[in-house]
């Protein structure tokens, strides 16, 4: 009998197997692929590799600017897949020795539910039988595929697909201007695609603060990727993308396609309504201890069908443990940073200036440019950026950070930490912050605000 | 001249009463009739009006201590008038029990003017001590000393559960005066604004801790020991009301016309109910396991609600008064319980020769009341309500009837002669005659 069996081996899964190992359970992970999920073979970790090279690409050939002369700079995109597969074939084996460390059993099968006994649930995975006091399901998400006339899926890229082409395309159009839109487009810009960006809504970026979705979007439009927002795709044609703007019918043609619409998670194929598990607005229904209706049966990372952040699914995964052993945790979602890894990073954590509006906040808002900030200055030739601080109308208290401007994503925990820990203006004020460092930009800003 | 002010004594088994709330400060002036302070003993409330007119020279006693009766609790008089300091009348053998204004002193007016708000702690020295150490609130403790009060033990348990509020959750408690809980759904359990602003029962709090008040604590102990010391069981039958709607109308029209006294459906209920039980010696006493005290006159028990709880007061010799009186004293008493002046003798259940619950004005029908032991019976009264009846000759329709619900001891009392009261109730209220 397992203490808690594990389905997915994504950063939900496997932090789970891994904290709950920690804790001497006896724990048992399926997954019918590569350890990591989605965030570690086909997401996170790539993309974040291959928007490196982008950088440096960018930063090489505007050496010239730090008076470094780089001209004739050039790339071999073979070779920068191989870094990509070299760092994630790395990762995915430092996650299998930590499940080995941590005596977690690791089967690589696809798991199903069986059935559930008085004590236990017991699963199948291979041709055995595993029975578990405790599960989680932890099986993720995938692209989301919008019903569209003419789509024939194996001609179109999705994140999974485009992570292995073997060159760089001519022209790239993504549909869906959303964070994984947003990041590929920013890795083939650099690259030297022609790039298109079909957006559904009025602004990129989802629910990023407005002002910092702009922002971006006017920066890559000076590098030359052309946007169209608030454009409804109506049928694909082979290479030509046929869309709705403005009343106007419009065409792009491109070498690929990349859909990037979002995501949906993973509820069938595994046996799940033998539970009786409830299902809310696409996901699995969880508590703050991320337990599902049914007793012993817990739920984190994308299969809840919100948030949709490996560090979520991370932190879902471990509260869930705590549960299981009886230690006293809640998930919180007022303090979860997100960071959009373009060039410039997007970063910000808590609440929005529309969001508050919306919820009937009263707020306080302060934005202050990047340029405020020394070392920003010293690094980011020519470069703009700023910082937005929400605060409580009343007390003060932070309630949302928002930055544009490199290195925003190595500093957003900063502000994540005030908001969990409910800091006031005077109270964050009060911590010392390295100089010089891009995250001075928070203290100055928090300055700005009247005593 | 001062004129001390002093703690009534209230009953002959009350030793000391608790002070509720003041109502002037010291220096404050008073005239004659202000009411000056509340008190409570483990029965009612009571309030204690200034004799004289005056300043207000001393206060020997503040919010929350118990003070033996017949102490002086506070000095009236004039300035320049010589006083004992505080401090030195403060030494009774209680002293030792300190009061704590929740969550800053400096909020006293603000607690003191909210009856919910200004609930009162009880700390041992030693535990304020501890906690002041240990850096946590007293709040939220739940005291097992004596009378709830909180020791030493206490606040080292709390210690290793209670965390530290934000900056921001302390301050929006401050602010919006609201209670701390012990603990938060925080990092590491840290308390936030939003475990500060949970309402009862939210998510960040599953329930509200509420310290039981006295009176409370007494109708527990009380209701429980009767279903476990009896053997209670109820009857239920109802009366034609027509008579009781028909007198009631009369009454009414008399009172708006006279306004001398309002005789109310209960009014009626309750001197039919003396008339029929003074037939039925044996259901008017008290059973005391070996002895049975047959009481010669009616002493009406009635059960009223107030703010506090259930209170039942006792109209002595009821059955030598007239309908008029009747209704003038149920009135006072009931108005009394609500005041929070009425007198610890009349509440006591062994007042009472006989009680009446009534709970028609919330239409019920039907209700098992308990027996305040050791009296053998109560009667509960129901709503009105239209049922059938045979109207003669042949003819079937409804007729209001009003419900009645005849609680008794079986120990005392065998199931025949209570039916027979019961009878006797029905029949009492369908003839009754009364000179309104």
């Amino acid at each position: 009998m397992y203490d808690l069996g594990i389905i997915g081996g994504g950063p939900a899964g496997y932090v789970a197997a891994e904290r709950a190992g920690q804790k001497g359970l006896k724990v048992v992970l399926f997954d019918k692929k590569k350890l990591g999920g989605v965030c570690l073979n086909e997401g996170c970790i790539p993309t974040k590799t291959l928007l490196y090279t982008a950088k440096l690409y960018d930063n090489a050939r505007e050496g010239g600017k730090y008076g470094i002369d780089c001209s004739g700079v050039t790339y071999d995109f073979a070779k920068v897949m191989q870094r990509k597969d070299k760092v994630v074939t790395r990762l995915v084996a430092g996650v299998a020795a930590a499940m080995k460390k941590h005596a977690v059993e690791v089967v690589n099968a696809h798991a199903t539910i069986d059935r559930q006994a008085a004590d236990h649930i017991s699963l199948q995975a291979g041709n055995q039988l595993f029975e578990c006091r405790n599960i989680l399901l932890a099986t993720g998400s995938e692209a989301m595929i919008p019903p569209v006339k003419g789509l024939v899926r194996e001609e179109i890229l999705t994140n999974r697909e485009i992570l292995k082409i073997s060159q760089v395309p001519g022209s790239l159009a993504i549909i869906g201007g959303g964070v994984v839109g947003m990041e590929f487009a920013s890795i083939f810009n650099s690259l030297g695609s022609r790039v298109t960006v079909i957006e559904m809504m009025g602004e990129i970026l989802g629910t990023t603060d407005v002002e910092l979705s702009a922002m971006l979007r006017q920066e890559y439009t000076k590098k030359g990727i052309v946007f169209h927002l608030g454009s409804r795709v109506t049928e694909i044609r082979g290479r030509e993308i046929i869309f709705e703007k403005e009343g106007q019918e419009l065409r792009v043609t491109s070498d690929q396609i990349l859909v990037s619409v979002g995501r949906k998670p993973v509820l069938e194929g595994f046996g799940l309504e033998k539970l009786g598990v409830e299902v809310a607005r696409g996901g699995v229904k969880i508590d703050e201890h991320c337990r599902t209706n049914i007793p012993n049966v817990y739920a984190a990372g994308d299969i809840t069908g919100f948030s949709l952040l490996a560090h979520t699914a991370s932190r879902e995964g471990e509260v869930a443990v705590n549960h299981v052993c009886g230690i006293p945790d809640r998930m919180r979602y007022n303090a979860i940073p997100s960071v959009v890894y373009t060039n410039p990073e997007i970063a910000s954590v808590g609440l929005t200036e529309e969001e508050a509006r919306n919820k009937g906040i009263p707020v306080k808002v302060r934005t202050l440019p990047m340029a405020y900030a020394g070392r920003f200055v010293a690094e980011n030739e020519g470069k703009n950026g700023f910082a937005k601080v929400v605060v409580g109308d009343k007390y003060n208290e932070i309630l949302g950070v928002h930055l544009i401007g490199n290195p925003s994503s190595e500093l957003i925990y900063g502000a994540a930490i005030m908001i969990e820990m409910q800091m006031r203006i005077q109270d964050a004020r009060e911590i010392v912050f390295p100089h010089p460092t891009v995250s001075e930009i928070l203290k100055e800003t928090l300055f700005t605000f009247n005593e | 001249m001062s004129v001390p002010v002093i703690m009534p004594r209230q009953g002959q088994s009350v030793e000391s009463c608790i002070i509720s709330n003041w109502f002037f400060q010291k220096g404050d002036r008073v005239k004659k009739g202000d009411i000056l302070f509340s008190y409570e003993t483990d029965k009612a409330a009571f309030e204690v009006e200034a004799e004289a007119d005056g300043l207000l020279l001393e206060r020997y006693y503040n919010e929350g201590d118990e003070v033996p009766v017949l102490s002086t609790v506070a000095m009236i008089g004039e300035e320049g008038d010589e006083v004992e300091e505080a401090g030195a009348k403060r030494r009774s053998r209680y002293s030792g029990i300190e009061k704590v204004e929740m969550l800053k002193s400096g909020n006293v007016e603000k607690w003191r003017s909210d009856g919910v708000t200004g609930e009162t702690i009880f700390v041992s020295p030693r535990a304020r001590k501890a906690a002041e150490r240990l850096g946590i609130t007293l709040e939220g403790i739940t005291g097992t000393g004596p009378g709830g009060r909180i020791i030493e033990k206490d606040v080292q348990e709390a210690a290793g559960k209670q965390s530290l509020p934000t900056p921001l959750a302390r301050e929006i408690a401050l602010e919006e005066n609201r209670k701390m809980p012990a603990a938060g759904s925080g990092a590491g359990g840290r308390v936030t604004s939003f475990d500060v602003l949970a309402p009862a029962g939210g998510p960040a709090e599953e329930a509200e801790i509420r310290k039981v008040s006295n009176i409370r604590r007494i109708i527990a102990q009380k209701m429980h020991e009767s279903l476990m010391n009896s053997a209670q069981l109820t009857h239920h039958t109802s009366a034609d009301a027509r008579r009781l709607l028909e007198l009631r109308k009369k009454a009414k029209a008399l009172y708006e016309k006279s306004g001398i006294v309002d005789i109310t459906i209960n009014d009626l209920v309750c001197y039919a109910v003396i008339r029929a039980v003074k037939k039925h010696p044996m259901a008017n006493s008290h059973f005391l396991g070996d002895t049975v005290r047959l009481f010669r006159k009616v002493h009406l028990g009635l059960a009223v609600d107030t703010e506090r709880g259930l209170m039942v007061p006792v109209v002595k010799n009821a059955d030598d008064l007239s309908i008029k009186e009747l209704a003038m004293q149920i009135k006072e008493v009931a108005a009394s319980c609500k005041k929070g002046n009425i007198s610890p003798e009349l509440l006591s259940s062994e007042a009472a020769s006989f009680s009446v619950s009534n709970l028609g004005a919330y239409g019920v029908e039907m209700f098992t009341p308990v027996i305040n032991l050791p009296q053998v019976a109560i009667l509960g009264v129901d709503a009105i309500i239209n049922r059938p009846a045979d109207l003669g000759n042949g003819v079937l329709g409804f007729c209001p009837h009003i419900g009645l619900s005849l609680t008794y001891d079986h120990r005392a009392l065998d199931g025949a002669p209570a039916s027979a009261l019961l009878r006797d109730i029905r029949l009492e209220i369908e003839r009754l005659e009364v000179n309104i």
